[in-house]
């Protein structure tokens, strides 16, 4: 269901886990002055049918049972301007960390997939060049570690961490009607690198509180070389 | 006291001690995601951390109190600097949840503990006139801090992960004992010290001694001393009889109650109206940034000839004022809205923070103003930390937020209120016995009030004595009028 604003493009992503019967409506806001406007459903550039019709809304049924189902469903309003919004049907996306995954030399890396809805399978793989390979578990208890903390959430573990295990690896959940994928960047730091920032701040603060004290047992001095003066000058 | 010269740098050294004890809790919630995957723990048992954190550096304020009593502002923030350090370095190595509450929460929070307090306190020795002035811009080194922290944060995670981050901020932490660096002892001169033994106990007489300064002339007779009387003199339990500190305490423990709830669920609030990420976190900086500008601004304003005399009421009309404003919120639900709601929450946040302290040294005075601190502090440790989970039961058992703000709204403006009535009948008891003692022209007993505090003051900068003359005529002029 969508309901329409002028301006911004129209978005809405559907996830479909499992086979089902899916309602598309695209809906005219009460305040809009477009009446009378024709509306037309289409996928890629098949035309599709209404299955109910009000005045300010258009709807299709679908029922989705194969991948071939999937894809963009599009409404396309002709009024006075031509508006369009888009339904995207596909498998559930995956949620998981965007940004690289920073790690140290003999740490632990921990990669986390995350679903909306439950999957039937996990895999996970590491990058070859441009190959993938998967990870096999049972060969390498002692490196990876593959945890399923539920259907919709799988974890990789990769213990004892060298530069050789930096790279890209992928994981993927399987549905119903297809699987879906998430990338991983896994960067493996030595354990110099955080130490030069370290190292500086260090020297900085040590650098500070020495001038700080030495320009207070200056003054102090100068202070004293001051009254001194000044007692001599009195007994005078 | 100085009121400037070497006391702006002492400011200066303040207000980043106290930005990093109260920014650090705040700027560590980065990092929390992150420590919940890799060690596969519920959000509730990482938000432990900055709650241990939290109460150790509030709940530490009598130990901090103790400490500066004994050996002085500098050694204590420079040991506190240290200690923070090597709570976040050691956090770097952590391989468990329970290794970094100790190391981030009790460490860490701990060496925040002897930074702030001291802080506070080395503020309140270097400054009388200017005194508002000075604490409204220490505090205004928290928000600053926040803005730099956050960022700060956000790039050394996502160059150096969290252990790399880690290393780096105890590093960072370390800048606490250059703002200790800068906290020169301010010495008491021992000779007047005498002139006071006929005014106050003997026990007082000696925590006088050790307050400023290393210790000169050891007090005798020591260990003859039994352990409840040794106590008193490190840490002053007689302010609990002190009618303004305990007004000051009950209003203040109501207040907290409802403090800090809205800021914690405001980025939450904003989210659920359906504002994006970006833009709630926006709404968080506007608040820091108004912040920023407020605390000096209220700091000056509270130092003015007309609100000085009256600066508790100042702060009750604060507290209020913040109240009104949660109580507002509900009403705001555009983006528009939660802006301008964020600027005033921003102006009346900061107009209190900057007054806090300052208004507890007006109350009890400079000299007792250390122990004060410490009780005060760990009083208001429970509410504190009572406060945002008690808002965020509200909003579970609700499913609206409004509830959280009527409840923070309440509570504040029931404390403001509160504050107002009993600073009104302090202020009228104050002025009556001001006149009482001008009229018998004798030593004022155990009645201990804010002009004795100014009084001994007097006493013990004997070169500063025509600065506080007409400071305190113009208190008790204003005084007779508002009780005529």
């Amino acid at each position: 269901l969508l309901i329409g604003v002028s301006g911004a493009p129209l978005e809405k992503h559907v996830p479909v886990p499992s086979p089902t019967k899916v309602e598309l409506t695209c809906k005219l806001d009460d305040n809009s002055n477009l009446k009378d406007a024709q509306v037309t459903w289409k996928k890629g550039n098949e035309t599709i049918s209404h299955t109910s019709k009000t005045p300010n809304s258009w709807t299709i049924q679908l029922t989705v049972s194969d991948h071939s189902q999937l894809g963009n469903y599009t409404c396309i309003l002709k009024g006075e301007k031509e508006i369009s919004a888009v339904f995207h049907l596909e498998v559930p996306r995956i949620e998981g960390k965007e940004k690289p995954v920073i790690t140290y030399e003999g740490d632990r890396a921990v990669m986390v997939c995350k679903t909306e809805y439950n999957a039937k399978a996990w895999m996970w793989y590491m990058t070859n060049g441009t190959e993938l390979v998967p990870i096999d578990k049972i060969l390498h208890t002692d490196k990876f570690q593959i945890k399923r903390q539920s259907a919709s959430v799988n974890r990789l573990e990769i213990l004892k961490l060298t530069q050789e295990d930096a790279g890209v690896y992928w994981c993927k959940a399987a549905f119903d009607l297809g699987t879906s994928k998430r990338r991983f960047e896994l960067r493996v730091l030595s354990v110099a690198a955080p130490l030069k920032p370290f190292i500086a701040v260090v020297a900085e603060v040590a650098i500070l509180v020495t001038t700080i004290i030495f320009y207070e047992v200056y003054s102090k001095r100068k202070q004293k070389r001051g009254e001194k003066e000044f007692d001599q000058t009195e007994q005078l | 006291p100085p009121d400037g010269g070497w006391g702006w740098a002492v400011v200066f050294g303040a207000s980043i001690s106290i930005g990093f004890a109260f920014t650090f809790p705040k700027a560590f919630t980065i990092y929390f995601k992150e420590i919940q995957a890799v060690f596969s723990i519920s959000y509730s048992q990482i938000a432990w951390t900055t709650s241990i954190m939290c109460a150790t550096t509030y709940g530490g304020g009598p130990i901090s109190s103790i400490l500066v009593n004994r050996y002085g502002s500098r050694p204590v923030v420079m040991f506190g600097g240290l200690l923070c350090g090597v709570g976040m370095i050691s956090a770097a190595f952590c391989t468990s949840i329970l290794q970094l509450y100790i190391c981030v929460g009790f460490i860490t929070g701990f060496g925040l503990a002897l930074n702030l307090q001291p802080s506070v306190i080395i503020v309140g020795k270097y400054f009388l006139k200017r005194r508002p002035i000075a604490n409204g811009l220490a505090m205004a080194g928290s928000p600053v801090m926040l803005c730099t922290l956050a960022p700060l944060n956000q790039f050394l995670f996502e160059n150096f992960g969290w252990r790399g981050s880690f290393l780096i901020l105890g590093a960072i932490l370390l800048n606490c004992c250059v703002a200790g660096a800068l906290f020169r002892p301010i010495g008491a001169r021992p000779a007047p010290v005498k002139a006071l033994v006929t005014e106050e106990g003997k026990d007082a007489l000696k925590s006088k001694i050790t307050e400023d300064g290393p210790m000169e002339s050891k007090p005798e007779g020591e260990g003859g001393k039994d352990c409840f009387e040794k106590i008193n003199h490190y840490l002053d339990f007689s302010l609990f009889k002190h009618r303004g500190f305990l007004i000051y305490l009950i209003g203040n423990v109501l207040m907290f109650l409802g403090f800090f709830a809205p800021i914690v669920f405001l980025a939450p609030y904003a989210k659920h109206t359906g504002i994006d990420e970006y833009s709630a976190a926006f709404l968080l900086s506007i608040l820091a940034l108004v912040d920023m500008v407020a605390r000096p601004t209220t700091g000056i304003i509270a130092n003015s000839r007309w609100v000085r005399p009256r600066i508790q009421y100042f702060f009750s009309f604060a507290i209020a004022f913040n109240g009104a404003c949660h109580l507002l919120c509900p009403l705001a639900s555009s983006y528009t809205g939660l802006v301008v709601y964020s600027s005033f929450f921003g102006l009346a946040f900061g107009m209190v923070c900057a007054m806090l302290f300052e208004t507890l040294m007006d109350l009890v005075g400079a000299a007792r103003f250390t122990s004060a601190v410490g009780l005060v502090t760990i009083a208001e440790c429970c509410t504190i930390l009572l406060g945002p989970p008690m808002g965020g039961i509200l909003i579970d058992t609700f499913g609206d937020y409004k509830y959280m703000f009527i409840k923070c709204g309440t509570v504040m403006v029931l404390a403001g209120t509160f504050l107002f009535i009993m600073n009104y009948y302090n202020y009228r008891m104050l002025a009556k016995e001001e006149k009482e003692r001008k009229t018998k022209e004798e030593d004022p007993k155990s009645v201990r009030t804010e002009d004795e505090g100014k009084k001994n003051w007097n006493k013990d900068s004997t070169q500063d004595g025509p600065e506080l003359e007409p400071l305190r005529e113009k208190g008790e002029e204003v005084k007779k009028e508002t009780n005529g």
